[in-house]
């Protein structure tokens, strides 16, 4: 332990490790974002065929590892497409589907935690279906989700690690490879940890603060039914 | 004759196999206040919907200001947007003020510019005698003063008519009152206005006539002494007599 300060050789390679973590973790819960909302909205006012579409999607992301996820992807859309896509985009597009199965689960309980009185009140009131949900549903839907989506974040950062099967240059897959070259896996693996932690830790509290900044008060009560 | 703002004609109304309104024929004019009474279940809520034009009827037509509404090539929310709902359940959107309520409505469907609208709601909230009010989320309101934004946000629509669901049904005594006193005021005012409600002291001072509904439709109906003293029906008098006893 006394030249602990080894770590601080790779720090370069870690930060595009840390970079890469980030990257993929924002775009897979930007992709689940939108995947997620447009999903919950089909589950909850769409027609028979979609949902029965939409919960086939959901279920299979939800009931398979996502390591195997990014294999199949990863190696069959090429045989099966003829298109070569690169660890990066594999690993994107992966993240994104999978994420967005969880992320409807939330919003959709918090699409339908907006009661059906309300939304009989606008259509008293004239309002489109469409102006019912940007101005009713969405604003306190997206308020509401804000507490359950938070442990969506956590799961998806952490589980970038899984890229490492696909050979993405991530924190994990990094540290390993320095781990392999300084014979040192106890501290290197640590560091790393030490890294994940602080990372989601700032992050929570960023999204806390968020939370803090939107919310309205009683609106919360609505979402524990 | 007189301007008749909202009418029916054999309306029936049913979800799957249950019949709910049973072929009902109804109007009412411009200054009119008239009030529904009647059994739970007996198809109240329903009624008030379908001419409303919250849902279609399974049969039968809904007149607004003499056109057949869905025979003519209306745009049914410029409709609603004439028609005026106060619900049982204070159903204010949860994520907006008082004031944010009021103006919506008027902002997202009437196109009113953000000074034009707020000017609008306040005068309205000042109506309801809320304006010190204005700025509090509906879970920091009393359900009487939540049920008082709901008819302000009605009411700032500049509606052609207000429909009221048993609006203080779930309000307690005291909260009653305040939500009542807003209502007779209205009344005073010629707003036109169809009720359902069971405050007998209020159908006796403002209604042109009470209707009493059973079983999908209305049984009897006249002005308030005749309806109230004086049922030709068993079914009236057996109801009446309860609502009345218990008091
Ligand atoms: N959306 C609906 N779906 C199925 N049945 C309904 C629906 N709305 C009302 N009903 C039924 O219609 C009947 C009349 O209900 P309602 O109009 O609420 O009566 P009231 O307001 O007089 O108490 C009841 O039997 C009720 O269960
Ligand atoms: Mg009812």
């Amino acid at each position: 332990m006394s030249d602990i300060l080894f770590i601080l050789e790779f720090a370069g390679l870690i930060l595009e490790g840390f970079i890469m973590t980030v990257i993929m973790t924002f775009l897979g819960l930007a992709g689940g974002f939108v995947l997620g909302v447009l999903s919950a909205l089909g589950d909850v006012y769409g027609g028979k065929f979609l949902k029965i579409i939409i919960n086939a999607y959901v279920e299979f992301f939800r009931g398979s590892p996502l390591i195997v996820q990014l294999l199949m992807f990863y190696f069959s859309i090429p045989i099966l497409t003829g298109i070569k896509w690169d660890a990066f985009t594999a690993g994107a597009v992966t993240l994104m589907l999978n994420s967005g199965a969880y992320q409807k689960g939330y919003f959709k309980g918090a699409i339908e935690a907006v009661f059906k009185d309300q939304l009989l009140a606008a259509k008293s009131l004239g309002m489109t279906f469409k102006q019912t949900l940007m101005h009713i549903v969405l604003p306190q839907a997206l308020r509401i989700v804000i507490p359950p989506w938070t442990n969506e974040y956590v799961s998806l950062g952490l589980s970038t690690s899984a890229l490492i099967v696909i050979g993405l240059r991530e924190l994990t897959n990094i540290s390993k490879s320095i781990a392999a070259q300084t014979f040192r896996p106890l501290e290197v693996y640590l560091f790393t940890s030490i890294i994940y932690l602080v990372w989601i830790t700032v992050s929570l509290k960023v999204l806390d603060y968020i939370y803090n900044r939107v919310r309205i008060p009683g609106l919360e009560v609505t979402s524990e039914i | 004759m007189a301007d008749v703002v909202l009418a029916c004609e054999g309306l029936k109304k049913a979800y799957g196999d249950l019949m709910v309104l049973k072929g009902i024929n109804f109007k009412i004019e411009k200054g009119q206040t008239k009030v529904i009474i009647g059994p739970s279940g007996s198809g109240k809520s329903t009624f008030l919907r379908v001419i409303g034009l919250l849902e279609p009827p399974t049969d039968g037509k809904v007149f607004f200001e003499g056109q057949d509404v869905y025979s003519s090539d209306m745009d049914l929310n410029m409709v609603r947007a004439k028609i005026g709902f106060v619900f049982q359940e204070p159903s204010l959107f949860r994520h907006l003020t008082a004031l944010d309520n009021v103006k919506i409505g008027l902002k997202v469907v009437l196109g009113m510019s953000e000074e034009e609208a707020t000017e609008k709601a306040m005068e309205t909230l000042r109506l309801v005698h809320l304006e010190e009010w204005a700025h509090h989320y509906p879970a920091q309101l009393s359900g009487g003063q939540q049920q008082r934004v709901g008819i302000a946000r009605a009411l700032a629509m500049d509606p052609d008519i207000l429909l009221f669901d048993e609006p203080t049904a779930s309000l307690d005594i005291e909260l009653t009152w305040e939500v009542i006193d807003v209502m007779k005021e209205l009344a005073e005012r010629e707003v036109t206005m169809l009720v359902v409600t069971h405050e007998i002291g209020f159908a006796k001072e403002v209604a042109d006539e009470i209707l009493f509904m059973d079983d999908g439709k209305f049984l009897e109906w006249g002005p308030p002494e005749k309806v109230l003293r004086n049922p030709s029906t068993p079914r009236a008098r057996e109801f009446l007599s309860r609502l009345l006893g218990g008091v």
